[in-house]
């Protein structure tokens, strides 16, 4: 036998990567936070704010290129805030589930690892995007970009501010119902279509569970409504000056709470992609960008359906102006920013309930939804029905 | 009886879909395969597979001098480690004659009790990710860790101590044993109120635990259940109190038993029998001398006289036993582990048939098996 | 009213867990930064097996075959033959396996010369499982590496800056030693 190199040149040296997590900068990592919140905040005022109010005091809107061109222009914009959101959101929620677990959470890749997303997404974009030889292809391809572009299409409904929104539509609320069922579709054929047990059985449970959490999450959305007296969105919050609609509308607003968490798939609500039973439920044969497409729509309805939550309870972008007149540019920025801080609170609480709460089972679900959520969705209609009664008389 | 050793799809009949859940599956505590037939959610068929971590234990015992064989018992039940040396020590020790200090007792006893603790935080942990909650599992890791630190301390190594040996323990506890382990229980006490709120309490868990994977008394026993799982069906049959070993006898302590035999009934077990070991673990604190002798007497060449030896422990999974036979050499003629897991794990076509899929991955955490000890 | 009232404990039970979950937030988190921050184990902790040598560079072992017949997955082979100067044996050979090591410090507890020892090294992952081979070479170069290490017969030996072997101060000895070491009883009953 030959004499061995000795342990020193031998010995595999643990690879250091990024930066080292040893010397924590809690200030850069306050700091990275503010840039990220502002970036978000930049966002919004761009897409919902700057570039509309650029294009209609040029009057360029009343021709059909000019129109075109702002349309394209504004879904560029929606990307880009979809993606914003979607990195920063990431990164909140695995920091913040750290934090709570008594860990760091990500560390390496920007300081205190804020980065963590970006580099997640670049690895996602250079992996092969597979598909076993068994799935039905077309349906399969398509699945990621339905569930995607439902998110998506929903911030074209979000009022961030006075004036401040994509397109005022005057069916704003049934826009919601209809464009977020239209996710479920997605789920629900991208786990069937792709040959495997567990995406089947994650497929199943995903229509049974987005479809019966449409109903009170409808009802709930029509009490208010009714209650406000208009189906678009902006008149919404504007009846929600004096009084947010979560005091008279409070069991709607359970309701949306809770169909809103299932709507999510979020814990405890997370059946369809269930990593402990079906292994990754209706996402098993995903990978790469395909996958992503799930993961990004998952994160930005994180953001627009708390979103959703502040405008038609919680006064949307309701609060003090100091002074500035209502409709002006100034005015709709800082309406935007109560409008972010608000859906900053909810989606920690969102990130809260999925730190703290196992798993339903599928049948409870069920009963949550017909037995719970429904007679409670009903009877909040209701009262929403009494309320305005009430008011008109008056 | 038999059961059906494979479930084949029934000619004509399409609504019933055929899943491999494991080897490879994140909710089966290692290489457990179950062929479950499911129609939509609700299983209708069910035959487990087990032997995918076999390493031939008894076989290569009986190829080994008895000291030898100590190292290889520990790997049974990685989980819990250091308790699988014991019946076997107990057997030889009997066949030997050795005396044990009552102190080297006392010393075995509290880590005997330290891992049982340590088994049962990995076991709430991993259940309740199998439930869909995440932050138990780190919470259950962390305080885990303080336990294997202590062991490393003394016994050199943090699953696998190889620290039992005939007539008490390898060595001495390291001066801040006792300190770090009334350090530990004090934590763990300001820890377990939070388990309570995250796992018992919470409404979540016991709409998913209550009357699911209901386990009757006759069934429990004619299965050969231990454990925690015989005592939630309300048998309160426990190793330290049927057949006491080592300092147990000395020490009060109650078995907790439940009559429901569901998931809820073994998780509250589980959870009062770690308040158990706390209470053990503090009287046998006091009860242990600062210093003294830790081991007995025993003959360098360890050569058991003729004979056999049956010796069982109650190990955090149930009854461990150990059958030694002996010729008067220095290697034994035979050795046979009787593992609880093992004869936990044939209830699952009695509990799984019939229950939701989702009920499934309930009852397989709460019946909680460690495969290196079920194939060994 | 009893729904209202069942339904009110669930709430203020989920109000429990989201509370438990939430007051962690302030507290320190105890993740361990490894490759950056290395752990401090102690000698004690059975990780690399050394061979220790003599102040004057001699073999501490006298190749009585204890180890090799206690180790239970025999991964030690030893070659010896007569001393030429005296009487007893020298080693001509000492390989130890780390692949099939199973880590129980059987050796350790066997040696009646306290040659062979665990040191506090533990990072030896390789690339190559033929590298995980150590010959007596290796085994030396990890002994003189070595700071501290133990033996159940010495208790932890520290190696001065000077090269010269010396027996730790008490604090630093685990069970057992400290109280053999200042009053020569207890230990084991005889």
């Amino acid at each position: 036998m030959s004499r061995m190199p000795l342990p020193a040149d031998r010995l595999v040296q643990p690879r250091l990567v990024g930066y080292d997590p040893t010397h924590p900068r809690p200030w850069l990592e306050r700091i990275a936070y503010t840039l990220f919140f502002s970036a978000l905040w930049v966002m919004v005022i761009l897409a919902y704010g700057a570039v509309p109010a650029l294009f209609r005091h040029y009057g360029w809107l009343s021709t059909t290129a000019g129109f075109l061109i702002y349309a394209a222009v504004e879904a560029v914009l929606a990307f880009l805030l979809a993606a914003v959101v979607a990195l920063i959101l990431i990164v909140v929620l695995r920091k913040y589930l750290g934090k709570v677990q008594e860990r760091v959470g990500p560390m390496h890749y920007g300081p205190a690892g804020v980065f963590q997303t970006v580099f997640d997404a670049l690895k996602l974009l250079g992996k092969e995007d597979f598909a076993p030889k068994r799935v039905d292809w077309l349906i399969f391809r398509l699945a990621p970009a339905i569930v995607f572009v439902s998110a998506f299409l929903l911030m074209v409904a979000l009022p961030v501010a006075g004036g401040w929104v994509m397109a005022d539509l005057n069916v704003g609320l049934l826009y919601i119902v209809a464009v977020s069922t239209l996710g479920a579709y997605g789920v629900v054929l991208g786990g069937l279509s792709q040959g495997n047990k567990w995406g089947l059985l994650g497929g199943f449970r995903a229509g049974a569970q987005l479809v019966s959490y449409e109903v009170p999450l409808a009802l709930a959305l029509l009490s208010v409504g009714v209650y406000s007296g208009s189906l678009r969105l902006s008149d919404v919050v504007e009846h929600q000056y004096g009084l947010w609609h979560v005091v008279p509308l409070f069991l709607s607003f359970l309701v949306y709470l809770v169909a809103s968490i299932a709507e999510l798939k979020a814990t405890p609500f997370d059946l369809p992609e269930a990593e402990s039973e079906l292994v990754a439920g209706y996402n098993t044969e995903y990978s790469g960008m395909s996958f992503a497409f799930f993961f990004l729509a998952e994160f930005v309805e994180l953001f627009l359906l708390p979103g959703f939550m502040v405008v038609l309870f919680f006064g949307g972008w309701h609060g003090p102006l100091f002074g500035l007149e209502p409709g002006s540019f100034a005015a709709g920025v800082l309406q935007s920013l109560y409008f972010l801080v608000k859906v900053a609170v909810w989606v920690w609480i969102f990130l809260w309930i999925r730190a703290t709460l196992p798993r339903f089972r599928d049948d409870q679900l069920m009963d949550l939804a017909w037995k719970g959520l429904l007679p409670l969705a009903l009877v909040g209609l209701l009262v929403a029905a009494f309320l305005r009664m009430f008011l008109e008389v008056l | 009886m038999r059961g059906p050793t494979t479930v084949e799809p029934v000619p004509g009949r399409t609504d019933e879909l055929i899943i491999n859940m494991g080897p490879q599956h994140p909710a089966t505590h290692g290489v457990l395969k179950v062929v479950i037939g499911v129609e939509g959610e609700r299983i209708t068929r069910a035959v487990p597979h087990i032997g995918f971590l076999h390493r031939n234990h008894e076989k290569i015992e009986e190829a080994r001098t008895y000291p030898q064989i100590i190292t290889y018992t520990d790997r049974m039940d990685y989980v819990s480690g250091l308790q699988n040396e014991l019946p076997f020590i107990l057997a030889v020790e009997d066949l030997l004659g050795v005396e044990v200090p009552p102190r080297a007792k006392l010393i075995r006893t509290i880590f005997f009790e330290l891992f049982r603790i340590a088994s049962h935080l990995v076991w709430l942990g991993t259940g309740m990710l199998d439930l869909g909650a995440i932050t138990p599992f780190l919470y259950t890791f962390r305080d885990r860790e303080m336990i294997l630190e202590i062991t490393e301390k003394t016994a050199g190594a943090r699953m696998l101590p190889n620290y039992f040996t005939f007539g008490g323990v390898r060595r001495d506890v390291h001066p801040d044993f006792f300190k770090d382990v009334a350090h530990f229980l004090d934590f763990f006490e300001t820890r377990l109120p939070d388990y309570y709120a995250l796992v018992l309490d919470s409404p979540v868990f016991q709409a998913r635990a209550v009357g699911v994977g209901v386990l009757s008394r006759e069934r429990a026993i004619a299965r050969g259940a231990s454990g925690p799982v015989i005592r939630a069906s309300g048998v309160a049959y426990d190793v330290r109190k049927a057949e006491p070993y080592d300092a147990y006898p000395e020490l009060e302590f109650e078995v907790p038993t439940r009559p429901e035999g569901d998931v809820f009934a073994r998780f509250w077990v589980r959870f009062k029998e770690m308040e158990e070991s706390v209470k053990i673990i503090r009287q046998a604190l006091e009860k242990t001398p600062k210093t003294g002798p830790y081991k007995g007497k025993v003959p360098p060449r360890v050569k058991p006289k003729p004979g056999a030896r049956y010796r069982a422990v109650e190990i955090s999974r149930g009854h461990l036993g150990t059958y030694v036979v002996s010729d008067g050499s220095e290697r034994p003629l035979r050795v046979k582990h009787r593992s609880p897991s093992f004869a936990n794990l044939q209830l699952i076509p009695d509990l799984f048939v019939g229950a939701r899929f989702a009920d499934a991955i309930a009852i397989l955490s709460s019946l909680d098996p460690v495969f290196g000890e079920v194939d060994r | 009213m009893s729904l209202f009232a069942e339904v009110w404990e669930a709430v203020k039970a989920v109000g429990a867990g989201l509370g438990a979950v939430n007051k962690r937030i302030s507290e320190p988190a105890v993740t361990e930064f490894y490759p950056y921050k290395k752990p401090e184990i102690p000698p004690v902790s059975v990780q690399f097996l050394a061979l220790i040598q003599n102040e004057d560079g001699t073999d501490r072992c006298v190749a009585c075959l204890q180890c090799e017949r206690v180790c239970p997955s025999q991964v030690i082979t030893i070659e010896r033959k007569r001393n030429p100067e005296g009487k007893g044996f020298v080693l001509e050979r000492f390989d130890l396996d780390f692949a099939n090591c199973m880590h129980c410090a059987n050796c350790v507890e066997a040696c009646p010369v306290s040659a062979i020892v665990t040191v506090g090294a533990f990072e030896h992952a390789v690339y190559d499982i033929n590298l995980l081979k150590a010959d007596k070479a290796m085994l030396d170069h990890i002994g003189h590496e070595a700071k501290t290490w133990y033996s159940p017969k010495f208790g932890v030996e520290i190696r001065t800056p000077d090269g010269r072997i010396e027996k730790a101060p008490p604090e630093m000895q685990p069970g057992g030693l400290a109280e053999l070491l200042a009053e020569g009883e207890g230990g084991e009953a005889s």
